[in-house]
């Protein structure tokens, strides 16, 4: 009893804590920033070679990225074969994809292999990368299990080589790929290598729920670029978290050229 | 050059000899009237002959006095002045001095700064002395009185942050002082992210802190000294002492257990939010919209025994024991996470004669953090932990004609673990761990000489040798420390000092809080030990008859081996976690003016800070120097004290700072990923801590209204933190604007400031009895 009317004295002084706005807009005066290409370029077995050639804004700027019309985007295979990728803007709608350069060669690069990419435009700014092609991992076994409130998690399994240091991105949605991933990270064998890995999850899903798993196998470049975008995105917003810099896999911008090697499983959560 | 050197020798003696031939000694002990307590640090002094010193371990103290008579006065932090009348003639002579407590809590700043003619006259400086009872007086945040914040208000001592309890002592970083409780080293001294201190304010007498000149005693640590002392049981009668406050109460309870011959205090502290916020989650069970507020609380426990074997030796046992309890449970999830520090010490102390006087003492210490994440047959265990045990011995001898030696060994063992992970489930179908562990080994020697000249010259100066060893490399380095006071005449001293310090334990931290997850690790072949030197120069002179005494101080540090991380390091869990370190440089330099007001009604005092302060490492900001973030250009504090009338007291503190040097990026750029991810905006960091958050200014009112209970002493303490409700710049952030109708558009972007504390009112009632 005596608790309870002490929690009612504090109420009000909570109250009052809680209905002080402590955050306000304030102008922030930021050096000029010279823009820098950003690059985007995945390449995935079967499927046609295309880019997106952006510039990089003053954080205050116009929301809109600049487009780089005049930029000439060549990627040359294993085979030696210089691709140029055409400036020609495009829109998958499927996915909601947005491509500044296409071309119609198609990715078959093996495991090993290595493509290069070079993007040059009128301004002299010059981006170069290259990807090492990888092999895919398959997932093992996808499983679940439900509590006694009918919910259930989500075990992902799979076998990490031992004699190589391995990098995977690791994502699952729900329904379908659009609308953005339930969850979705990166890790690499150090703590795990050679051994049978899960991947888990908590009490999040309900019976007949579908869920897409996509395990990809990914370079370390692309590694480190994911980590350091997700620290540079964490650093804006966490007072704990010290600035971080974008780690580009490519040379001379910001970006990324590497290449997906990924299994995907769909399951229907049952019990 | 030679004849030079015997040239300036020479004079010296001549000036120092004949005022020598016709001193004699004059010693004895400074007690507490109360309980016969040895009164360590106490300040005995002839004033008009400008010649002062301060009690030791045993508070003894001995004085070198020319012939004739002499006012000796001695004072104490919390107790009242003694003084005698001495003729100081053919021999030496024995005096003791008992000393009251302070009738009311404003004479006691009165008696500290009674002491500012031996302030001026001391050898030592950089150092800033304060009593829990003065700390009691001022405004604190949510009444919780903290005198490690209370030291943030002394000029060169710098919080990080709204509200911590870091100190960030002339450029170094928190993690780079050495923080003893009664000679045992506190690994983390912070609850709560640093919100609080571990210090009890009722289990702490006083703190002197170092911000320099540092004596050869002490190492370890580059950047300052806080040396707390924990109150003594007194032998006279069962007292207790308390307070209710808005967030926490305490009790301390001392005594004799033997009359005269042991005694022992207990003291405890425990915050209470986690009572109210599980009340409301009761209230609010079934509400589907509420989130559930985890526990919090913290708690500490103080205590120590003495007790007097004979009149010459004495044992006593002091130990802390706190935890940080954070925690959640939910039907199949369970998240618990606890940290804090646990310290016993036992010591000895023997008297051989009058003049020699040695200190042993055993402790051990250590910091640990657990973390236990449960969701149904899968649990998650991290944890990290340094131990220490230590054996020291310290002596103090009087050799006479002017000299105090001091000297002593010192050696510890450390054991770390540094993340150790485990992540099993019940069916035993996962299972792997991580973690290190390691061990390392430190000694210090050190001989220091306290060296009065002549009445206008003294010195201290020592050397101190340090060596650790762990995983097989060996470090040794010889540190020398020299202070040196000249008095120009009687109102004005001019002093100076150089200390070469080494640092062999590193704190791994990567944000500008203090997190509960921070690592200590060791030197070792791929990490060296950190480095600082400093030299500062001096002058200070009392005016108004005594009343008021300005001291202004120029210093230069500079630091070597310094600690940061690469950028996206990784600390929490990894086995390779040399691989995540930069090593660099940094120095600071800076001035300070401190005046203080000691006599009247109206005390207090007003701290300016000027100071430059960076860091240079080859894997951050392109390898070219940048300011710390902690860099502040202009730092003032202004204290005032006011005794209205015999019950009431106001008090006020005001603080301005330069804001904290930040981080901000100035550019973005759109990011699309793979398929079956939004695309989403990343932000582009340049240069390092290049951007200022806005100025930081503050004013905490207060006010003490003794009480007249049945039985003993008791007091309401107001307070009111941030008083004109200034908004202060927590952190900076960017935040996407989107076009309200779609949610989706992104129409712009706005920088954002978030505060952390507003005006916050609070009370406390203290008592004793």
């Amino acid at each position: 009893m005596m608790q309870k009317r002490l929690l009612y004295l504090l109420l009000p002084l909570l109250a009052i804590l809680t209905a002080c706005d402590l955050e306000k807009d304030i102008d922030v005066d930021l050096p000029y920033h010279e823009p820098q290409l950003v690059v985007e370029c995945y390449l995935e077995p079967g499927k046609q070679i295309r880019a997106s050639v952006l510039e990089s804004s003053g954080y205050f700027e116009a929301p809109t990225p600049p487009m780089v019309p005049d930029a000439e985007v060549f990627v040359t295979t294993p085979a030696g074969k210089r691709v140029q990728l055409k400036y020609k803007p495009l829109m998958i709608k499927s996915t909601g994809r947005f491509y500044t350069h296409t071309s119609t060669e198609i990715m078959n690069g093996k495991p090993g292999q290595v493509y290069q990419l070079e993007v040059t435009d009128g301004k002299g700014r010059k981006v170069t990368g290259f990807t090492i092609v990888q092999p895919k991992v398959p997932i093992d076994e996808v499983e679940w299990k439900f509590n006694d409130k009918d919910k259930a998690y989500l075990l992902t399994s799979f076998y990490d080589d031992a004699n190589t240091a391995n990098y995977y991105r690791y994502m699952t949605h729900i329904d379908s790929l659009s609308g953005g991933s339930d969850r979705d990270f990166v890790t690499s064998d150090e703590l795990t290598n050679g051994k049978r890995v899960s991947y888990g999850s908590a009490y999040d899903y309900e019976e007949n729920d579908t869920l897409i798993v996509t395990l990809y196998h990914i370079e370390q470049q692309y590694y480190d670029f994911i980590s350091s975008v997700s620290d540079a995105k964490d650093a804006n917003g966490n007072p704990f978290a010290q600035p971080s810099k974008i780690k580009s896999s490519v040379e001379g911008g910001f970006g990324i050229f590497t290449n997906l090697a990924y299994d995907r499983k769909t399951v229907i959560i049952r019990k | 050059m030679h004849i030079y050197r015997i040239t300036v020798v020479s004079l010296l003696l001549l000036i120092s000899l004949p005022s020598w031939a016709q001193r004699q000694v004059v010693q004895g002990y400074v007690r507490a009237a109360t309980n016969g307590e040895a009164l360590i640090g106490a300040t005995v002094s002839a004033p008009e002959a400008a010649i002062g010193t301060i009690t030791n371990e045993n508070g003894y103290y001995q004085l070198n006095l020319p012939e004739g008579e002499h006012t000796l006065q001695a004072t104490y932090v919390g107790y009242g002045t003694a003084t005698r009348t001495v003729t100081v003639a053919e021999s030496s002579q024995s005096i003791n001095f008992t000393l009251e407590p302070a009738s009311n809590e404003l004479k006691v700043v009165e008696v500290q700064a009674s002491s500012l003619q031996q302030k001026l006259n001391d050898t030592r400086m950089s150092v800033e002395s304060l009593s829990s009872r003065e700390a009691k007086l001022l405004p604190a945040l949510f009444g919780e009185v903290d005198l490690v914040k209370t030291l943030q208000l002394k000029p060169g001592i710098q919080s990080g942050g709204e509200g911590t309890s870091g100190l960030y002592v002339r450029g170094g970083g928190p993690d780079q002082n050495l923080v003893l409780l009664d000679d045992a080293m506190i690994y983390n001294p912070s609850h709560l992210f640093g919100f609080f201190s571990v210090f009890n304010p009722d289990a702490v007498k006083s703190v002197e802190l170092y911000k320099g000149g540092f004596p050869a005693q002490f190492g370890g640590r580059l950047s300052s000294v806080v040396d707390v002392r924990m109150n003594k049981g007194n032998n006279e009668r069962i007292r207790s002492t308390g307070g209710l406050g808005l967030i926490s109460s305490r009790l301390t309870v001392d005594g004799p257990i033997v009359k005269d011959k042991l005694n022992f205090s207990v003291s405890g502290r425990r915050t209470y939010v986690d009572i109210f916020t599980r009340q409301l989650n009761r209230i609010k069970e079934g509400d589907k919209d509420y989130n559930p507020i985890p526990d919090y609380y913290f708690y500490d426990l103080n205590g120590n025994l003495n007790y007097t074997l004979s009149e010459k030796d004495e044992l006593s046992l002091s130990g802390y024991y706190g935890r940080d309890f954070f925690g959640f449970n939910d039907s199949g999830f369970s998240f618990g996470f606890d940290w804090g520090n646990t310290m016993g010490n036992l010591r000895w102390r023997h008297k051989f004669n009058e003049n020699l006087y040695a200190t042993t003492s055993l402790t051990s210490t250590g910091y640990k953090y657990n973390i236990n994440n449960k969701i149904d047959i899968f649990s998650f265990k991290l944890s990290s932990e340094v131990q220490d045990y230590t054996f020291k011995t310290d002596f103090d001898w009087f050799v006479g004609d002017g000299h105090s030696l001091k000297f002593g060994a010192q050696a510890t063992h450390h054991d770390f673990t540094v993340g150790r992970l485990n992540f099993e489930s019940e069916d035993s179908t996962l299972s792997f761990g991580a973690g290190n562990t390691y061990s390392g080994s430190e000694f210090g020697l050190y001989a220091s000489d306290d060296f009065v000249l002549s009445p206008m010259l003294s010195f201290n100066y020592g050397l101190r040798l340090s060596g650790f060893n762990s995983s097989g490399k060996t470090y040794a380095a010889l540190e020398p420390r020299v202070s040196a006071k000249y008095t120009l005449n009687e109102h004005t001293s001019l002093k100076a000092s150089y200390a070469s310090m080494m640092q062999y334990v590193h704190l791994l931290t990567n944000s500008g809080a203090s997190l509960p997850t921070d690592i200590w690790y060791p030197s070792n072949r791929n990490v060296q030990p950190q480095r600082s030197q400093q030299a500062a120069v001096g002058v200070s002179h009392l005016f108004g008859k005594g009343k008021y005494l300005i001291t202004n101080e120029i210093y230069y540090k500079w630091m070597q081996n310094q600690i940061d991380f690469r950028d996206g390091a990784n600390l929490f869990v990894n086995d390779s976690l040399e691989n995540e370190f930069l090593f660099g440089k940094g120095d600071s330099y800076g001035n300070e003016l401190y005046l203080e007001k000691v006599n009247g009604k109206t005390t207090g005092w007003l701290g300016y800070t000027l100071s430059w302060t960076y860091r240079k490492f080859d894997g951050i900001n392109n390898g070219r120097r940048f300011p710390a973030r902690y860099d502040r250009r202009h730092d003032i504090s202004l204290v005032l004290m006011h005794q209205l009338n015999k019950r009431l007291s106001l008090t006020g503190a005001f603080v301005y700072g330069t804001g904290n040097a930040y981080s901000v990026p100035v550019a973005r750029f759109a990011f699309q990923d793979v398929e079956g991810k939004e695309p989403t905006v990343i932000p582009i960091y340049e240069d390092r801590n290049a951007y200022r958050l806005a100025a930081y200014h503050r004013l905490d009112l207060g006010a003490v209204l003794k009480l007249k209970p049945r039985r003993g002493e008791a007091d309401l303490t107001f307070s009111v933190y941030n008083v004109y409700n200034r908004r202060n710049p927590y952190f900076v952030y960017f935040e996407q604007q989107k076009d309200k109708n779609n949610e989706q558009t992104i129409i712009g972007f706005q920088a954002k400031q978030v505060s952390l504390f507003p005006v916050i009112p609070s009370v406390t009632y203290n008592f004793r009895f």
